[in-house]
């Protein structure tokens, strides 16, 4: 079903003060697969997809991009060596257009006079995020307006099609379909299977427990910072996969012990 | 504006225009039209009688110079008040190396002046990268807000430039002609002087860079969501700390401006200037919070807020009301943006 291994982290923990937020979690991704990644507030997923995207360095622990060992300094880091992130809720700038969102860090210039003044390829920029947009299976408006004119669905599919146009190894997908109907959930769903299918490797993170079974071929559960089951998607079911976020199930076996 | 479409598919180099212009801008053409008329209509002369024209142009293009500066650093969601005290203390400093160090005096004039005053052009801008790197450091290392962190160089500025100078103008070498209309044998281009022309390049390469290049760019992507300017990989420090550089440095070229219209490095030439200077990006459109606005909003709001105060001074108004007016101008421009932005919310 999978390929190779590319992105690890083993056993990364970070502090905030005297809160552990992650304590020694590992995980393992590969090509073409989709990983879930779910537990309750505060179980220690943000974290985990700051450290996974660069956006924090992890006290303690490694990281391995396609076997060699990777220290993110910055988001900027982790983007150039092929890893995306789609950030919760916050990751377009709204004054700014469809396609300055989709080249921001990444934009290309005109040729300038003597390779000076090369002003901002506006034009090509535009053409091209649309095109890239509609290869993901986004439809959406023209590229020209500003993110503040588009619906939350429009926001979240433009966000996510930068993400999957840009990615070339791994992308994250922090709450993709927060705040989304039920048939634009379903587009990002299928977004998420097309990404996969390219041979991108996946993590997926959400609160909508159908959307994870649906979509994920593995679902990594974490709770208190500390990863407590990482199996195939087969293995869970809507109940138990509740019962191990909340600890019921766990506490049950434990007790039982 | 209507056709701005038409306009940006016709142009054939593909040089589109539609960013340098809102409709904001032409209300305020409009406005300031309008005003023109209202104040020429009077017993007063002409509004855009030549000599009155160039000292409005001249007292204009100081504003200019710092709103520019400005324009960025709000829109970067940020806002510099220490411009105004920049401009005395560059002043200052270029009057205590003209006259303290080289030991010039006020009878160097004209062209025997150039040389030291480039060299007090060159120490004006110095110190205004100075007090900028400051802010910056303030802002992105020690965590101040920016309001504050420039209030605090607002008053470190203003203290120096008054130490400095023993509260007293230094009068050094000086070269009028520079700010008087420029004459081509008998024909004089009034109101256009060298200065003005300065400030029309200074405008030109600022607006071109916010509007066209990678600076506008993420100077915009910074205000409206620096996270999102962080996490598609930008280094949202090393781009605040250039924006208030660039402040910085305008402010010491109007320092610059404003010893070359006095003859001297005055502590008190830039007293209050800030005001004037957020007066202009506001009313020109620019949103306090940061993300959005345009340069030629700011030149017309720098014109418009001159035009009202000396239009004012001209129908025989105290003053001494001018700090008022402009109060007046930013609480109403301010309010105007909040109700237009609470009215595309709903």
């Amino acid at each position: 079903m999978t390929g190779e291994l590319i992105y690890e982290v083993k056993n990364v923990s970070k502090r905030y003060g005297s809160v552990v937020a992650l304590d020694g979690a590992s995980l393992k991704l590969h090509a073409g697969e989709v990983i879930g990644l779910v537990g309750d507030n505060g179980a220690g997923k943000s974290t985990l997809v700051k450290v996974l995207s660069g956006a924090h360095k992890p006290d303690g622990g490694q990281i391995f991009l396609d076997g060699v060992e990777r220290s993110w300094e910055s988001p900027r880091d982790a983007l150039e060596s092929g890893v995306e992130t789609l950030y919760q809720d916050s990751g377009l700038a709204p004054h700014l257009t469809v396609s300055e969102n989709v080249f921001l860090g990444r934009e290309k210039y005109k040729k300038g006079i003597l390779g000076w003044f090369g002003f901002l390829a506006k034009k090509t920029m535009e053409a091209e995020a649309q095109e890239d947009l509609e290869k993901v299976g986004i439809a959406f408006p023209s590229a020209n307006r500003p993110v503040s004119q588009l619906s939350g669905g429009q926001r979240q599919a433009v966000a996510i099609g930068r993400a999957v146009s840009w990615a070339r190894k791994v992308i994250i997908l922090d709450e993709p379909t927060n705040h989304l109907g039920a048939r634009q959930a379903g587009e990002v769903l299928q977004i998420i299977r097309a990404a996969k299918a390219k041979g991108l490797g996946v993590i997926f993170i959400s609160h909508t427990l159908p959307h994870v079974l649906e979509v994920t071929d593995r679902i990594v559960v974490l709770r208190l910072g500390r990863i407590v089951k990482d199996s195939p998607t087969k293995d869970y079911n809507n109940d138990t996969l509740l019962g191990t976020i909340t600890g019921t199930i766990q506490t049950i076996k434990v007790e039982g012990d | 504006m209507t056709d701005s479409k038409l306009t940006s598919q016709g142009a054939p180099s593909g040089f589109n225009w539609k960013p340098l212009v809102t409709n904001q801008s032409t209300i305020l053409v409009a406005v300031i039209l309008l005003l023109a008329g209202v104040f020429s209509a009077g017993s007063y002369g002409s509004f855009w009688d030549v000599s009155v024209f160039n000292n409005i142009l001249t007292d204009w293009g100081l504003i200019v110079l710092l709103a520019v500066g400005q324009t960025f650093v709000v829109i970067s969601g940020g806002i510099d008040l220490s411009v105004g005290s920049t401009v005395s203390l560059s002043g200052v400093v270029a009057g205590v190396v003209m006259v303290n160090w080289m030991h010039l005096d006020l009878n160097v004039k004209n062209e025997a002046a150039i040389g030291p005053l480039l060299i007090a052009l060159l120490v004006c801008i110095a110190t205004g990268v100075a007090v900028g790197l400051l802010n910056a450091f303030l802002v992105n290392v020690v965590g101040i807000v920016p309001f504050i962190a420039t209030l605090a160089t607002l008053g470190g500025g203003a203290g120096l430039a008054i130490i400095w100078s023993g509260g007293m103008p230094l009068q050094g070498p000086n070269f009028y002609g520079l700010v008087n209309p420029i004459k081509i044998g008998e024909i004089s281009l009034s109101p256009i002087s060298f200065a003005v022309l300065v400030v029309a390049v200074v405008v030109t390469i600022a607006g071109l860079f916010l509007a066209k290049a990678r600076f506008g760019l993420y100077t915009y992507a910074i205000g409206s969501n620096s996270f999102a300017a962080k996490a598609a990989g930008i280094n949202v420090k090393r781009h605040l700390t250039w924006v208030y550089v660039v402040s910085g440095a305008l402010s010491g070229i109007a320092g610059m401006y404003a010893y070359t219209r006095l003859g001297s490095g005055s502590p008190s030439s830039g007293a209050g200037l800030e005001l004037q200077a957020i007066a202009a990006v506001v009313i020109g459109g620019t949103s306090l919070m940061g993300g959005s606005g345009k340069m030629l909003g700011t030149i017309l709001g720098a014109f418009l807020l001159y035009e009202v105060q000396s239009g004012l001074l001209m129908v025989g108004m105290d003053p001494n009301w001018k700090q008022v007016i402009v109060a007046i101008m930013i609480a109403g421009a301010v309010g105007i943006q909040g109700f237009s932005f609470g009215q595309r919310r709903k």
